[in-house]
């Protein structure tokens, strides 16, 4: 027979404590909960970004070369540190007014380059002949086809950007695929032959002519065997095909920013399992010290028998493995169910799917297992060091007892009380009561924290500086940045702005025109402009955006600027010119409705700095017609946002506001460019379901901005953190409880005979009782005010600080704290009592004889 | 004759100042190999502290204790715990059983702490000898407390300790099991060569000893 003591100890000892190994296993079981939760939340939140960022991009292979030959891309395919090579060519686009304004790539492409741009048939083939094509359901359905091969499809289509009339081709589907929402366009597969025809017809010559020509565009993108150092394994490749030079990119999911940006989301998580730690290890030491202090007479036992200090170090590790053993698992489990609860609730928008990365259950049981190692190495040690004929005599006490013994006969004799009896009780162990007080602390103050973080944030500063009106309708070309911003666009045609401006309960509207123009600098202006552009302002400008400042200087040396005016009215000009706005000068609306006067809108600088454009007074002339200035405001992007009107351009614009009477004077062609307006609170949802239905009704797509969508959209964004906190601090503070109730049984449990004794010289079980109740109380005394002193500075002094700032208005609250405190006196109240109940049971006689 | 126990100026206080106790105060002694050596004295006159020395449980405050020509203060814990599981066999007043593991793995248990294999041959005859036999599959919690003793006995012996040492190792039996424990303990001490050191309270059973030592107040008074 091999027997090995340790280990049939450990075992035994672990069968036998089962009560007692409850707790710690629970504690094991909530800190791994945690680590796994957090694990998973930020594995899910890696992959949604990497696989968002894919569809975005559209592509999921490493390097993609947006111009190369057929022969190139077979010289790279033919290098041995490719994987992969997927190829396609562009042939035209889709005429988008026919599709909606979903853009539609008509190309040739293989299979690898399909499947690599999720654009694989789900159903069906890739094209085979001439006639057929491949496409996705969200062009299927706007061009109204059932979802199902053979069906004719009509596309009306032009080979290039340039082409100004449209072709019409029929084909017949071949294949189809769920659509990519997030990418920027749809992609329609043709035969190679079909797209050599097409490309045929445009000479060498043509195709190169335009720098807009896409027909015939080789493009080809490259899987390679591993994600590390693609850019010098691709120009390896590059300079071994001798193509060295051809441009190519690194896909943005793969690249290192994006890396960074992952670590940046997940910054929360470390800080998380930080905590995590310091929760685990407050209750699992706490665990372990009683334990190790309750059985120390037994390892005295060991070491008289010969157990030497490692051995014994040994056990109680062997000890808090067979724990690990049961409470890792479970808590993984549960905390990958909590974690896959968690997930769509923090990824809501993003199609999240919960990873199941092996880092999850690899990383959150190795650190459970060093919380709970850390955790150990003090009882451990203590045990370790255990003086076998001292054991002999141990009583639940630290080195200090004589001490504490003196403080509790001096206060005796001056209060005889139970009540003082029950305070030197606590003191006995100042370690324990000193980790359960952190302990609850660190829960409750986090809770705290997170409540006072969460409270301060005020809904209405966050939409003053987002919206302007409960609603707010663009034309549809607003954003429209490539092609440009189309002044006399139908989007806010006659029909729209009666059904707004005979609805019911309408506040008011307001409406916002514009114009893209030129005016020339005077000496006041480019003295403002260089005053207020100066040299860091520059270089910091340069470093987001290296044109801009190069336009602005060129403007000066010009002596001439690009000029945006606006016609403004109502509930616009009324929110925009209130003093908050105002940069310099005073609004006059009698005045200002006169006509000869303009309003500049400059970006904000700094304190007292005069605004980087024209002067309050100075006169801007504007095509001809001269205005007197009369308030500088500040750049609200509410009012600005939105694209030139000849598509991007590297122009310095200054941007004036005029009333709406004169702009549509000035320039009476255009239409209204954005619809501001308000209505009675009880008429909110109504107003947003008559535009759904008007544009349900006519076809018309626009972009409608609510302050009830922007606030939705607020809560979807903060949820995950507001989650995260709000969870996590709940298991932190579940944990400082459950640390408390231990604590709290088994100093009671271990002095069942020290109570017995008291009994048996005459102390009664009302009084018995009435000592442990007061133990109890006190511990949550102290506890709730070591507690409501750290939350309040940690509120009042860290949140504070944290939330300046923002869209917040701070309100000092220990709300959380304040609902947990009469369920710890519960907690403190009910304990004992219970305890006692159970002590009770056995008879006095039977406990003065225990031996331990 | 070889003597195997030798302890010079042997000193153990307690406290300081007015609070001092002398436990043992300056004590000599030799005890001879193979020799049944009775410790008496009234309670709290230094023959448990004694006893601790003698086993390298305790430090001395003064003195020093030599085992088979092995200073104990020369060894460190770790060292000190290593000597007495190989050369020193215990018996306790409370048999110091482990609850958790039954008769045959507290028997060996010592041994298999040094890694070391049990020499079951030895073991079961040391077994047979103390009637437990029939009982090696049992939780101590289960044996009468002669029977609890009688393992412990075992277990002293199990490892071949040259030297054993027994603190009233009948003080909580009755006379007729205390005086088979005794019998049994002279038996195997002479049976298997050992030396054996016994604090006892009951005159009977020191009066059964080669030699009696008798402490009064930390020192050996006869």
């Amino acid at each position: 027979m091999n027997f090995k003591p340790i280990t049939m100890l450990n075992k035994r000892l672990f069968q036998k404590n089962k009560g007692r190994n409850l707790a710690a296993v629970t504690a094991i079981a909530l800190t791994t909960l945690m680590f796994t939760t957090l694990f998973v939340l930020s594995q899910s939140m890696n992959k949604n970004l990497i696989e968002m960022t894919f569809r975005q991009t559209g592509y999921d292979a490493q390097i993609s070369f947006k111009d190369i030959t057929a022969e190139q891309a077979e010289k790279i395919a033919a290098h041995p540190d490719v994987a992969e090579v997927g190829q396609s060519m562009v042939v035209g686009i889709g005429r988008r007014d026919a599709l909606a304004g979903r853009q539609l790539e008509i190309r040739f492409a293989d299979e690898s380059y399909a499947a690599h741009s999720f654009a694989a048939p789900s159903v069906g083939r890739m094209p085979q002949t001439e006639e057929e094509i491949a496409l996705d359901n969200l062009i299927l359905d706007r061009l109204g086809i059932p979802h199902e091969l053979g069906q004719k499809v009509r596309l009306e289509w032009i080979a290039d950007f340039t082409e100004e009339e449209s072709r019409v081709s029929e084909f017949t589907l071949c294949g189809f695929w769920e659509g990519n929402e997030s990418s920027y366009a749809s992609m329609a597969w043709v035969d190679k032959r079909f797209a050599e025809k097409v490309a045929g017809e445009f000479t060498a010559d043509e195709k190169t002519s335009s720098s807009s020509r896409i027909i015939g565009i080789y493009m080809a993108q490259i899987t390679l065997y591993d994600d590390k150092n693609m850019e010098t394994v691709m120009d390896h490749i590059l300079e071994d095909t001798g193509l060295t030079g051809l441009e190519y990119s690194v896909n943005l999911a793969y690249d290192s920013d994006m890396n960074r940006m992952a670590a940046k989301e997940n910054l929360p998580m470390y800080f998380g399992m930080l905590l995590v730690f310091a929760a685990g290890y407050l209750i699992i030491y706490n665990i372990f010290q009683i334990s190790v202090t309750t059985d120390i007479q037994f390892y005295g036992k060991l070491k008289t028998l010969g157990m030497t200090k490692k051995q014994l170090k040994k056990l109680i590790y062997g000890q808090a493995g067979y724990l690990c053993l049961v409470g890792i698992p479970v808590g993984m489990i549960l905390g990958y169910a909590l974690g896959a609860v968690l997930v769509p609730v923090l990824l809501p928008e993003r199609d999240a799917s919960v990873s199941v990365s092996p880092i999850i259950f690899i990383g959150s049981s190795l650190f459970a297992a060093v919380t709970v190692l850390i955790s150990c190495m003090r009882p451990a040690r203590m045990a370790g060091k255990v003086s076998p004929v001292e054991a002999l005599r141990y009583n639940d006490v630290q080195s200090d007892f004589h001490y504490g013994k003196k403080h509790l006969t001096k206060k005796r004799s001056k209060n005889a009380g139970l009540t003082a009896l029950a305070w030197s009780n606590l003191g006995r162990n100042k370690k324990r009561t000193v980790t359960v007080i952190c302990s609850l602390t660190l829960g409750l103050t986090l809770m705290s924290a997170f409540y006072a973080k969460n409270a301060a944030f005020d809904m209405e500063k966050y939409l003053s500086d987002l919206t302007l009106s409960d609603y707010q309708i663009d034309e549809a070309t607003n954003e429209e940045y490539q092609r440009g911003y189309d002044p006399c666009g139908d989007t806010l045609n006659e029909a729209l702005r009666t059904q707004v401006e005979t609805m019911e309960g309408l506040e008011g509207t307001g409406y916002l025109y514009s114009h893209d123009t030129e005016v020339t600098l005077d000496e006041q202006t480019i003295s403002n402009l260089q005053n207020f552009y100066h040299e860091e302002r520059l270089a910091y400008w340069a470093s987001y955006d290296p044109i801009g400042p190069e336009a602005l200087l060129r403007s000066l040396e010009e002596k001439r600027a690009g000029c945006i005016a606006y016609g403004a009215d109502g509930t616009v000009l009324e929110a925009y010119t209130a003093t908050e706005r105002l940069l310099d000068g005073s609004f006059d609306a009698v005045q200002f409705t006169t006509g000869k006067y303009a309003l500049a809108i400059a970006p904000a600088g700094d304190e007292g700095q005069k605004p980087g454009t024209v002067s309050v007074g100075d006169q801007v002339v504007i095509e001809g017609y001269s205005y007197t200035v009369m308030a500088v405001l500040d750049d609200w992007n509410v009012v600005t946002e939105g694209a030139k009107e000849n598509g991007p351009n590297d122009d310095f614009y200054l941007k004036f506001i005029l009333p709406t009477e004169i702009f549509r004077k000035n320039w009476p062609e255009n239409t209204p460019r954005k619809l501001f307006f308000n209505v009675e609170d009880g008429f909110i949802d109504r107003a947003g379901e008559m535009l759904e239905t008007y544009q349900n009704k006519t076809g018309v797509t626009f972009t409608v901005t609510s302050r009830a969508s922007m606030t939705r959209q607020y809560e979807r964004e903060t949820r995950s953190s507001a989650v995260m906190g709000n969870v996590i601090s709940i298991v932190i503070a579940l944990v400082g409880v459950l640390n408390f109730v231990n604590s709290m049984v088994t100093s009671i449990v271990s002095r069942k005979k020290e109570f017995a004794m008291m009994q048996s010289i005459g102390m009664t079980k009302k009084q018995l009782c009435g000592l442990l109740v007061r133990e109890g109380m006190q511990y949550a005394w102290i506890t709730l005010t070591v507690t409501y002193a750290v939350s309040a500075l940690v509120v009042g002094i860290g949140v504070r600080a944290m939330v300046e700032g923002g869209f917040t208005t701070f309100h000092f609250t220990l709300l959380p704290l304040a609902l947990c405190t009469p369920i710890l006196l519960i907690f403190a109240f009910l304990i004992p009592y219970l305890c006692f109940r159970k002590i009770e049971s056995n008879p006095l006689v039977e406990r003065l004889r225990m031996e331990e | 004759m070889e003597v195997i126990v030798k302890a010079n100026g042997l000193k153990k206080y307690y406290g300081k100042g007015e609070t001092l106790v002398k436990a043992l105060d300056g004590v000599d002694l030799e005890i001879e190999r193979g020799k049944f050596t009775a410790i008496v004295g009234t309670s709290g006159s230094g023959k448990s502290t004694l006893l601790n020395m003698l086993g390298g449980l305790d430090v001395p405050t003064e003195g020093s204790v030599q085992i088979g020509g092995q200073e104990l203060s020369r060894l460190n814990s770790e060292q000190a715990t290593i000597f007495r599981r190989k050369q020193i066999g215990f018996i306790f007043q409370n048999y110091n059983l482990i609850p958790v593991l039954t008769v045959w793995e507290n028997i060996i248990f010592p041994i298999t702490l040094d890694r070391r294999r049990p020499d079951k041959k030895f073991i079961m005859e040391v077994v047979q000898f103390l009637g437990l036999d029939s009982r090696l599959d049992t939780l101590p919690n289960n044996l009468s407390g002669g029977q609890q003793q009688r393992v412990a006995i075992a277990r002293a012996l199990a490892s071949k300790p040259s030297l054993v040492l027994a603190d009233e190792p009948t003080g909580n039996l009755d006379s007729k099991t205390s005086d088979d424990v005794v019998g049994l303990l002279k038996v195997t001490g002479s049976q298997f060569r050992q030396t054996i050191v016994m604090i006892t309270h009951n005159p009977d059973i020191a009066a059964q000893a080669d030699r009696i030592i008798r402490i009064e107040d930390g020192k050996i008074a006869g």
